[in-house]
């Protein structure tokens, strides 16, 4: 994960707002991975490979992704892990 | 503004971009454009959205370490603010006491 910046490691009232804006930021980000449990997704990873997928989960770190029903050019995988890594970016409608 | 260090901004510059009409360019040639609704502070990812009907929206999420430029186009006014603020709230508030 991402290091507190040097001038908050020095100066605490920079960190107690550097930690508010982080705390914020984390909440609305998890939020909107629960909105996103149970719905089609459709990721966009390297070397344009577009796949579709049900979205599960992700781990806290956001290294994998739980996927169902992941659509492979060769067949459906009924359960999947995508390493983020390999992710570009991924969409989805509410 | 050049930002392939994206990842290294930090929370409080990454807060200055919530609110915001941004086009994110990501991979080799990949570009979004959406209103930035949050950026996760772990890995950096931005979260999109785009308004369509009322009621409907489309999320896109572009994961932190494929971020090649991130450009704001316009500021949110009240009203769009708003909308981004209550999307994903949940959807009864939790009463904690007995």
């Amino acid at each position: 994960s991402i290091p507190t910046s040097a001038e908050a490691e020095a100066d605490p009232e920079q960190l107690q707002k550097e930690q508010h804006a982080r705390s914020m930021l984390r909440e609305t980000f998890l939020r909107c991975l629960l909105s996103m449990a149970n719905r089609k997704v459709q990721f966009n990873m390297y070397e344009k490979v577009k796949v579709e997928a049900t979205f599960g989960a992700s781990d806290i770190d956001v290294l994998n992704f739980q996927v169902s029903d992941l659509h492979t050019p060769i067949g459906v995988q009924k359960e999947a892990l995508i390493r983020s890594q390999d992710v570009i970016s991924f969409t989805y409608d509410v | 503004m050049n930002t392939c260090d994206w990842p290294l901004l930090g929370p409080l510059q990454w807060t200055s971009y919530v609110n915001k009409q941004v086009r994110v360019k990501a991979g080799k040639d990949e570009e979004h454009r959406g209103w930035l609704l949050t950026v996760d502070p772990v890995s950096a990812s931005l979260v999109l959205v785009d308004f369509g009907l009322p009621g409907k929206a489309s999320v896109q999420v572009v994961m932190g370490h494929a971020v090649e430029e991130v450009q704001v186009l316009q500021e949110a006014d009240q009203e769009t603010t708003e909308r981004l603020q209550t999307s994903f709230l949940p959807p009864t508030p939790r009463r904690l006491d007995p």
